[in-house]
């Protein structure tokens, strides 16, 4: 019986002192399953990188445990880096060393003589593409070469669990879909994958199971279907006359949960399906309230997350976030990000 | 910075030379403000002329005993190595307050005060007159802890004057001339890299050690730069007896240093406008 | 793959040092010869200080019976342009910090103490050419060498060591202070240790304070050794104090070095 390759029970990490210290991870279990893609989805500042460096063993937790490829992170942190892969947020590279070069180097330092390094480096530079621009200065490459390469660096060692620390920030949609095509392609030959995101649509496309997380907690966790199944019922959003916007609000109260939709419109989950359109334009009718715009959206994880936190996700902060989740729609900093 | 461009008593004034002297005088203050606040500058063109006159004085004051130094030179090297501290630290006051001026420009602030009402003579005066007041306040401070380590001003206070006056000369006409650097490259990092060329210059003079006793080429380059002449003056004021030449040596030569400065910079002064 | 076993094909498990260090050192010359604005510095500085020196000061070791102030101020200079080499250890690591390619360095197998050895030997490296710069130019101003081949051999040994202090102590430095006031911190170091020591005149013609502070300066003994062959002949006598000094000037630094990279292990 084979154990998971990521196990982290309580794992926690604060950072200052006394009354000023700030907990960016509180309490996080999770386990990822062998040969499956984890995605840790949340926006900026909730605790997802900070998690991240203390399973890869760069940052020492303050309290819990965690297990990374049967390994203890921090008593046999040696062990463990030797199983992992890692790309961090930004590109860890030396812009004034070339592709080819800094394939060797990495190959080396992971105890390849300098002959099977320089190998392994141009098998790597194939697999992501760069071999026609292995040898100019990894300076000169642009964001999304840099990620590949960081990825190829990542995979030198053939480590069988990869950590990938949002992978596709400030690419281009090309760039995007290349590196989605490349982590299901390691996956597919055994790679266990976790990787941390802010863009609701690489988790709904890449990973088998997500966590969300929150100010330092996992909120939700599970399969997206799963979890999108949870949150159910689709949303109505409405957007009607500032004047009118209190008495339309208690009306969609009649027919479900209120939910925060984009500025300007009000929402509602439907708890009886899509059926119910045709009543609350009714309702809102007989109420002579006048409704400008009407949309209706399946759950999405986009959804998920707002159930699960209280706010959308796409283009947000956690320091921007608003601080309760019962106010009024036009008063909340929403956004709802378009695709 | 809290000096207001918009200050009613600036825009109102009437006569030229007014306006011009109010202005020099708000921007003066406004640069040895910012001087005053960045102490990290300060303090090498504190901390390294003295600690250079400490090490001469300790390694070389075998020199004391050779006759022709004390006949001509120096009653001590500590009373030598005074005024080459001196030297050494309003030189490097002033390169790094052109490296200010030179930021300003990088980061606008020069264009918005070219924008304004303020006289453009008043914008580069007012450096250059902060330059000679932080001088001055530079040498009385480095006199009165060479006075406390045990040197003397043999030409007495009249001589004190004179030390003062040609560091604040010196100042001026290193400020100038740095100024117009910065104004005309506009470039922080040009004028830093004035700076090494200066210390060459310090070292091919008198300001460590006497050129009596150098040798060749060295000797010869010595012979001709204006700092050992410069240097000598002071070091005249501090050793014997009060006379003309000292003040000919140490003013006089700065003097005409920073006539050419000023008009250099203000020439640059012109062009930028010009291109603007 | 149903076993979590470290996979043996591409990871053996005291990762090769000296294949590390080689890999290291050749890439720390690499970017020397990408950013050789970098290292004009070293190069142009003891030269510089050299003639600077033996030009404005000569006649202060001259009279004391030296034949030419160059003998004197050769070992000092190549012995400061060897030190020179330690900054570009500590700009190169904190240039590594910033692009987070530290991390990946961090994360390899590699045994922390060659990763510090590694940024040492390329100290070494670095400071070879600065040294002959400054023996050449020594050379062609008429140096003497008295000592015969010992001598450049005396100067060699004691820039080479000097280099390595001060690389060591860089990178203690900075691994502990992670930004650049570390390179500041070592050349202040570097500066005020040559400084305060036989740096201008020998100690017998030092007054007061400063003898007192040259005695216990241990650069004073490493600059007896290096300077004896230009001066005489190169003899024990002269040698031992410097050999100790610079021992136990290595051996601290190191220490201070190592357990400065163990700080990221917290």
């Amino acid at each position: 019986m084979t154990q998971a390759p990521i196990i982290a029970t309580g794992l926690s990490r604060s950072f200052g002192t006394g009354d000023d210290a700030i907990k960016a991870v509180d309490g996080v279990d999770l386990e990822v399953q062998q040969g499956e893609i984890f995605g840790f989805l949340g926006p900026n500042g909730a605790g997802k990188s900070t998690t991240v460096r203390m399973l890869t063993t760069l940052l020492k937790p303050s309290a819990g445990t965690a297990f990374v490829a049967g390994y203890d992170v921090v008593k046999d942190a040696d062990k463990v880096r030797r199983s992992i892969g890692v790309a961090l947020q930004d590109a860890a590279i030396d812009p004034l060393m070339t592709g080819r070069e800094l394939l060797t180097l990495q190959a080396v330092l992971y105890g390849l003589s300098k002959v099977a390094g320089k190998n392994r480096g141009e098998e790597l530079l194939e697999r992501v593409g760069l071999t026609a621009a292995a040898d100019r200065r990894v300076g000169t490459y642009s964001g999304g070469m840099r990620r590949r390469l960081d990825l190829a660096l990542s995979l030198v060692h053939e480590p069988t669990v990869l950590f990938l620390d949002e992978p596709t920030t400030g690419l281009d949609p090309m760039s995007r879909l290349t590196l989605w095509e490349e982590v299901k392609r390691l996956n597919a030959g055994g790679t266990t994958v976790l990787l941390t995101t802010q863009y609701l649509e690489e988790a709904d496309q890449l990973a088998d199971r997500i966590a969300i997380i929150d100010h330092g907690h996992i909120v939700r966790q599970g399969a997206p279907r799963e979890l999108k199944a949870l949150v159910g019922s689709p949303t109505l959003s409405i957007s009607v006359a500032s004047s009118e916007t209190d008495e339309a609000r208690s009306i969609l109260a009649r027919f479900g949960d209120l939910r925060p939709t984009s500025e300007g419109t009000l929402g509602v989950g439907l708890a009886r399906g899509a059926e119910d359109v045709a009543a609350v334009i009714r309702a809102l009718d007989e109420a002579g309230l006048k409704v400008r715009h009407l949309e209706l959206d399946e759950p999405s994880l986009d959804d998920v997350f707002a159930e699960a936190t209280g706010y959308r996700l796409e283009g947000a902060d956690a320091a921007n976030k608003p601080t309760e989740s019962e106010a009024a729609p036009e008063e909340k900093k929403s956004r709802r990000g378009r695709k | 910075m809290s000096v207001s461009i918009a200050d009613p008593k600036m825009m109102a004034s009437s006569s030229s030379t007014r306006s011009l002297l109010r202005h020099t005088f708000v921007l003066t203050r406004r640069s040895v403000i910012g001087r005053l606040r960045q102490p990290a500058v300060l303090a090498p063109a504190f901390i390294f002329p003295l600690f250079f006159a400490a090490l001469g004085s300790a390694s070389f004051n075998r020199l004391a005993s050779d006759p022709y130094f004390t006949a001509n030179i120096a009653t001590s090297f500590l009373n030598y190595a005074v005024a080459g501290a001196v030297l050494q630290g309003v030189l490097f006051g002033s390169t790094s307050a052109a490296g200010d001026l030179a930021t300003d420009i990088e980061q606008g602030f020069f264009e918005r005060l070219l924008a304004s009402p303020i006289s453009r003579t008043a914008i580069v005066l007012g450096r250059l007159a902060a330059s000679m007041v932080v001088a001055v306040v530079q040498v009385v401070i480095f006199m009165a802890i060479f006075l406390v380590a045990g040197a003397r001003i043999e030409s007495g206070p009249i001589g004190f004057i004179g030390l003062i006056g040609g560091g604040a000369l010196l100042a001026l006409a290193m400020s100038a001339m740095m100024a117009g650097l910065a104004i005309k490259s506009g470039s922080p990092e040009v004028v830093q890299g004035a700076f090494p060329l200066v210390f060459v210059l310090m070292f091919l003079s008198s300001a460590f050690f006497p050129r009596h006793y150098m040798k060749g080429w060295y000797r010869t380059v010595a012979d001709w730069n204006p700092l050992s002449h410069i240097v000598e003056g002071m070091q005249g004021f501090m050793n014997h007896e009060l006379s003309a030449s000292q003040f000919a040596k140490s003013w006089l030569i700065p003097f005409v240093l920073a006539i050419i400065g000023i008009a250099f910079a203000l020439r640059a002064l012109n062009n930028r406008l010009a291109a603007s | 793959m149903t076993e979590q076993t470290v996979n043996t094909r591409t990871i053996s498990d005291g990762a090769r040092p000296f294949e590390v260090v080689a890999i290291l050192v050749k890439r720390s010359m690499m970017r020397v010869r990408r950013m050789p604005s970098a290292f004009i510095p070293s190069l142009v500085m003891p030269v510089f200080q050299l003639i600077a020196f033996s030009g404005a000061f000569g006649f202060a070791v001259t009279s004391l019976g030296i034949k030419n102030a160059l003998d004197w101020y050769v070992p000092l200079n190549a012995m400061q342009g060897a030190s020179f080499g330690a900054l570009g250890v500590s700009f190169g690591l904190i240039n590594d910090m910033q692009t987070g390619f530290f991390d990946r360095i961090l994360m390899a197998p590699t045994p922390r103490w060659v990763t510090v050895v590694s940024s040492l030997a390329a100290a070494v490296v670095r400071c070879v050419v600065p040294i002959t710069f400054v023996v050449i130019v020594g050379y062609i101003g008429g140096m003497n060498t008295p000592g015969g081949f010992m001598a450049i051999v005396c100067v060699a040994i004691a820039s080479i060591a000097i280099a390595v202090v001060a690389a060591g102590f860089a990178l203690g430095l900075t691994f502990r202070m992670r930004n650049l006031g570390a390179a500041t911190l070592t050349q202040f170091a570097i500066f005020f240790t040559i400084f305060l020591s036989t740096s201008q005149v020998p100690l017998s013609a030092m007054s007061g304070w400063l003898r007192g502070v040259a005695r216990i300066n241990p650069m004073t003994n490493i600059l007896r050794f290096a300077r004896q062959g230009f001066l005489g002949d190169v003899t024990w006598e002269q040698s031992w104090g410097g050999i100790i000094a610079m021992a136990v000037l290595l051996i601290l630094t190191f220490i201070f070095a190592m357990t400065g990279i163990k700080k990221f292990d917290q």
